[in-house]
């Protein structure tokens, strides 16, 4: 069993070598944002794994970065839904996801005002699933739409909204 | 060929600016979405949906106009064994003509983008989505405008 292979084994409770289904737990971690558990989607992850969310520049770890991107969606849009579009898995057992996002600002996002505008924007994550768990996160989206849904006007006044 | 090779050579002939290469390694009825592309009017919203062949074929044509020596350095490629390919690319250029709403200021770009591929039984790609922040892009070329 080649290295990768077995990234994609886990030892289940009964101590057996099985395969993980990265797709399982890349829908796992979305219907767990979506429910607002966000420790229970991190939980899915492994800490010290990389994140990244290109759009807002933040890079780091899962534990850290991590935890304050997904803290920070959920606080700032409290009716987020997460619909995933497409899934799939590559041979390197990364899943991709398309994830529409949808919901209300009831707080500041990025530190964009909050004005309670709607916003709905598709979003590419890639979840890089190694034993069970996630241990890489990059998602993409475009900031500029985000900006346009919630009344953003320029991108050197981000803060300003009039 | 694989999947993954069809798209390699997709984004050769890319470089090269070969669009119809791009366009051959296509099917005829090949679905293209560019998601950070809207164009806001006062009545409507264009976006950059429709088939490779009508809107993809001319914003690859714009796009190497306004940006004539246009390029792309693929980073990392994952694929499946039903013809899903995704790609981590960034394309670059130095802008030389408007393009849409982004005056040309004569400035150069470096841009990370997701490329979504569905690659077909006969080796052709038959869908094609691609995701990037459109902030960084007007930010990169001097536009500052949220329109």
């Amino acid at each position: 069993m080649t290295v990768q292979e077995r990234a994609r084994t886990f030892i289940s409770r009964r101590g057996r070598q099985e395969p993980v289904d990265e797709q399982a737990v890349a829908r796992a971690f979305f219907e767990r944002m979506e429910a607002g558990d966000v420790g229970g989607a991190l939980a899915l992850t492994t800490p010290g794994g990389d994140f990244q969310a290109v759009a807002v520049g933040m890079k780091g770890t899962l534990g850290s970065e991590g935890h304050e991107f997904l803290q920070e969606l959920r606080r700032a849009l409290p009716d987020l839904a997460m619909t995933v579009t497409r899934l799939f898995v590559g041979h390197d057992g990364t899943a991709v996801a398309e994830v529409f996002l949808d919901g209300t600002q009831g707080d500041d996002l990025f530190d964009i005002v909050n004005q309670e505008k709607h916003v709905d924007v598709k979003t590419v994550w890639f979840l890089h699933v190694a034993g069970g768990r996630i241990d890489g996160i990059r998602a993409y989206w475009c900031q500029n739409q985000l900006y346009r849904r919630l009344g953003v006007k320029r991108l050197d006044r981000v803060t300003i909204t009039a | 060929m694989s999947a993954t090779d069809v798209v390699t050579a997709f984004f050769e002939a890319y470089r090269n600016h070969d669009t119809e290469r791009m366009v051959d390694l296509c099917d005829l009825g090949a679905d293209f979405s560019y998601v950070p592309f809207e164009a806001w009017g006062r009545q409507r919203v264009v976006r950059g949906d429709g088939k490779v062949c009508t809107i993809g074929k001319t914003i690859w044509t714009t796009l190497i106009d306004s940006f004539p020596n246009l390029t792309n350095e693929v980073t990392w490629m994952t694929a499946d064994d039903d013809g899903n390919v995704a790609v981590e690319v960034v394309i670059s250029g130095t802008q030389a003509k408007t393009f849409g709403a982004i005056g040309n200021q004569g400035l150069h770009y470096d841009l990370p983008h997701v490329f979504l591929f569905h690659v077909n039984e006969d080796d052709r790609i038959d869908d094609i989505t691609a995701y990037w922040d459109g902030a960084d892009w007007n930010r990169q070329l001097g536009r500052i405008e949220v329109d």
